[in-house]
């Protein structure tokens, strides 16, 4: 079997060369400024499904198409179709169901909440006409719009709203939607299967229902108020701690929201139909559909099979929007923040000094705007310039400061020893770092080692090139700095909730507890603004986390569209409906 | 033959066995698990999914329950994607297949005819000219490759389609459809083509080579044949035969998607999806999929194996 050997040994040489370079080259491709790359988790995913493009969309940063008669013949030919790219849909299209971020978007057309929110954040009307929240703030009653219906025309009622809140509540409920956060009286029991009924929540009529809290928590409208699945369909089998055939039925969503699902095909593309039954009336757009592209888009872009995409803001991107010409460019930051998380556990950290002089001797300017062409903004406060929460009132800009650093690392009785490095009580400053294989965390390293070996910080860098495995080192809890960023901050107390649920270990600020408590401890958005702003300040001058960046992108679409406008926090799913093609000229 | 065989198919259990439990061993032990990346939830809630995915339960006894279901045919739910692990290789894996396949038959018989010429004009300036392009077709990075043809034939030229399976959004049925998906996989199937035409047409060569200097082929020279039947009749079937083993190892990689080549051309395969379970630790759908490989590895190889005694009843089994 001379030859048979021989054959082997080639054989499995080229499966293993091709392998190989597979992998490799997969790492070259770095991950889409789309939807959810730039987050903290690959797999991102939220309370709402609102996964959605979280852009900004600022009236005076759009820049016009220059010459619409470049546009590609193929985009030309769509009359009553518009595309977008979405990295990787499922097909598990079921609100609180879905386990990818990227589902999140196709379910924002299927499904419209009953309350969502406005460009800033603010909650507004959605499926509910109303609202009313009680004077003890524990009771909140909506109102359903009359012509609220599901795409198969039965009417969205009080009961739909009861049944989609008590699943929530099931044991045997495993998507990601944490409602025992919100509190609701009577939940807990059934859950634990000591009652057959959530206690709190009361149908009042048809159109109208309340839910009571055991806990006041501004947090709990967006939670209350997401998206409501038929009862008729979803339900009709279900029993207490018996999930089945409702999860059997997750591929195949029934909602309410201005689309319907007309097709699924795996990996290729989701396509959408208006939905005629739409409460606010059938959208303009026939058909949409989300293609799958995971990976560059640039080719689909250029050549017209898809209409709208997102880029990261640097200045070539920028430029190669423009000079295709047939474009709308709009400018957006993303309503997160990226940050490097102290280990509050080792001892050099836990003092305030450190802390702050480690920020005011890293060049963060250098590293996550000037490296990036400009395509991010640094960060001092643990919430968005697109949040009604923001300000930068009060707040120290920490700008690169190599003296300040210095001093302030002598006065916290660092003091710079033989080989260069600071010392105190004969232990050196060696700081660990951990963070992901990325390019944003190669410039970081480089500038950082820098930056600290200037002020006798000796850091030492590790990287990851996968996610879960960087988390579950962190968890080991052997790091002493790690870089993050957060995921979609739909309520600024998202931004902030890891400083006081013991997320951040080691951290405890008696007035941080103080000021985020009495922030959701009230509903009136200018109370908590207030408060809010003394928070930032105090988080700013303690600084629990070394606060790097606010990401910018760029959306360029077909200058054909009109009535795009881009939500923070719902993506493109609040405008949509509005959307109008025109036609060729 | 039989007892053959019966001896191989036994040794197949086991080797399959053990690469079942290994497998899961090591997706088990890698860092972080279907819960861990989720950074919205909080510690409790965390706990309460692990007990529901049953991911708290000893490791040896999660892989008792994983290989009782196998058994009875039941590989799983996909956590990530929500739809049992056998639905989602349909839909994933005949993409994929469509791919590897036409790309494998396409090298095969490039290979050979490039193999068989270079060696009967050995060192002429056709093999010189032939080897270099052969080494550069598979020294360049399939992503270069890919990313240039996409930009010359989709983007500059818009020949071919920039990627996908079909053009969005249409309704072709029939043979429209037929062309449609023809059109869309020219490219990613040059690609594949011209990164494995390299090391087969290098081992047909050399084989060709060995073959031809025998007695047999002298012999048949001799006896006044015509050299195209000497070359195809004689020296090529006899150069062919040790191929014939490769044919078996060919299987896995028809099935197992190419990660990079779907990627860059937005191809619906197999292979995005085994990256994307792997990143969020989707375990029912990796051990399905690693499984499925390991078993058509095995029956490759006796695959192999039983072809080379067909082909050459010398080889004794």
């Amino acid at each position: 079997m001379v030859h048979s050997a021989c054959a082997h040994i080639s054989a499995i040489d080229r499966f293993i060369g091709v392998r190989q370079s597979q992998r490799l080259g997969g790492k070259h491709k770095p991950g889409r400024i789309g939807e959810l790359g730039q987050h903290r988790g690959l797999r991102q995913r939220c309370a709402f499904g609102q996964c959605g493009s979280r852009r900004r969309s600022a009236a005076n940063g759009l820049i016009q198409a220059a010459d619409l008669s470049k546009l590609p013949e193929t985009a030309k030919k769509r009359t009553d179709t518009v595309i977008v790219g979405l990295t990787d849909p499922s097909g598990a299209f079921t609100p609180y169901f879905t386990q990818s971020g990227y589902d999140g978007n196709v379910n924002s057309l299927l499904f419209t909440p009953l309350v969502t929110v406005d460009n800033k954040g603010v909650p507004i009307p959605a499926l509910a006409e109303k609202w009313e929240i009680s004077p003890d703030q524990l009771t909140y009653t909506f109102h359903l719009r009359k012509n609220a219906k599901f795409s198969d025309s039965t009417p969205v009622t009080a009961d739909d709203v009861a049944f989609t809140w008590t699943i929530l509540h099931d044991k045997a409920y495993d998507g990601d939607t944490d409602f025992s956060l919100v509190k609701v009286k009577g939940g807990q029991a059934y859950k634990d299967g000591k009652a057959t009924s959530v206690e709190g929540i009361k149908i009042i009529d048809p159109e109208t229902i309340s839910v009571t809290l055991e806990q006041v928590n501004a947090t709990a409208l967006l939670y209350l108020g997401g998206e409501v699945l038929p009862k008729a369909y979803y339900g009709k089998d279900y029993k207490q701690g018996n999930l089945d055939t409702l999860k059997s039925l997750v591929t195949k969503p029934l909602g309410n929201g201005p689309y319907k699902l007309e097709k699924f095909i795996p990996g290729q593309e989701v396509r959408f139909v208006a939905n005629e039954n739409y409460y606010a009336g059938k959208p303009k757009i026939e058909h949409f559909i989300y293609k799958t592209t995971d990976g560059d888009t640039w080719q689909f872009i250029e050549t017209g099979e898809q209409d709208f995409g997102g880029f990261s803001a640097t200045q070539d991107n920028i430029d190669k929007l423009k000079k295709l010409g047939f474009l709308n460019i709009q400018p957006y930051i993303a309503n997160n923040y990226g940050y490097i998380q102290f280990n509050h556990e080792h001892d050099a950290l836990k003092d305030k000094r450190v802390r702050q002089a480690l920020t005011y001797g890293l060049d963060r300017k250098t590293i996550y705007v000037d490296s990036n062409q400009g395509a991010a903004q640094v960060a001092n406060i643990p919430a968005s310039p697109v949040s009604w929460s923001y300000t930068e009132d009060g707040i120290n800009p920490y700008n690169y400061d190599p003296v300040k650093a210095k001093a302030l690392l002598d006065e916290a009785g660092w003091k710079v020893g033989a080989s260069g490095i600071r010392e105190k009580d004969g232990k050196k400053l060696t700081l660990h770092f951990i963070g992901s294989k990325k390019k944003t965390t190669d410039v970081l390293i480089a500038v950082a080692k820098e930056n600290y070996a200037a002020i006798g910080v000796d850091f030492q860098p590790e990287q990851f090139a996968d996610f879960n495995a960087q988390i579950a080192k962190y968890d080991s809890g052997d790091f002493d700095l790690v870089a993050f960023s957060t995921s979609l901050l739909t309520d600024p107390a998202d931004g902030v909730v890891d400083f006081v649920n013991g997320n951040v270990n080691g951290y405890d600020n008696p007035k941080v507890k103080e000021l985020y408590n009495k922030a959701i401890a009230t509903t009136d958005i200018e109370q908590r603004k207030a408060i809010y702003k003394e928070l930032y300040q105090v988080i700013n001058d303690d600084l629990p986390y070394l606060f790097t960046s606010y990401n910018k992108s760029v959306y360029g679409y077909n200058g054909r569209i009109a009535g795009i406008e881009v939500n923070p926090s719902r993506g493109i799913a609040v405008s949509l409906p509005n959307w109008t093609l025109d036609p060729v000229k | 033959m039989s007892t053959y065989l019966t001896r191989r198919l036994t040794y197949m259990l086991l080797i399959l066995f053990a690469a079942s439990l290994l497998i899961f061993l090591l997706y088990a032990l890698t860092p972080g698990d279907f819960v861990t990346s989720n950074i919205k939830l909080t510690a409790a809630r965390k706990a309460e999914l692990r007990e529901l995915y049953g991911l708290n339960k000893p490791v040896l006894e999660r892989y008792g329950i994983w290989i009782k279901n196998a058994f009875h045919g039941d590989f799983g739910f996909s956590l990530a994607q929500q739809k049992p692990v056998l639905t989602l290789f349909h839909d994933y894996i005949w993409n994929s297949f469509l791919l590897a396949a036409t790309s494998t038959f396409f090298t095969w018989v490039f290979a050979v005819i490039i193999g068989v010429i270079s060696a009967y004009k050995q060192y002429s300036w056709f093999d010189t000219l032939v080897m270099v392009f052969i080494f550069a077709a598979m020294s360049i990075p399939s992503f270069f490759i890919g990313l240039f043809l996409i930009k010359i034939f989709a983007v500059d030229l818009k020949w071919l389609p920039p990627g996908g399976m079909l053009t969005t959004g249409s309704n072709a049925v029939g043979m429209a459809y037929v062309r449609e998906v023809l059109r869309h996989m020219t490219l990613p199937v040059a690609v594949m083509t011209l990164l494995g035409i390299g090391s087969l047409t290098r081992y047909f060569r050399s084989n060709m080579i060995d073959v031809i200097k025998q007695d047999f082929i002298r012999t048949a020279r001799a006896k006044g044949m015509t050299e195209r039947t000497v070359l195809y009749r004689h020296a090529l079937r006899n150069a062919l035969l040790p191929a014939i083993t490769l044919v078996g190892f060919e299987l896995p990689g028809l099935f197992g998607g190419s990660l990079i080549i779907e990627k860059i051309f937005n191809w619906p395969g197999i292979g995005q999806l085994y990256m994307q379970s792997f990143s969020v630790r989707d375990y029912p759908l990796l051990m399905g999929f690693t499984m499925l490989i390991a078993v058509l590895t095995v029956i490759g190889t006796l695959l192999s194996d039983i072809l080379y005694h067909v082909a050459d009843p010398r080889v004794k089994l």
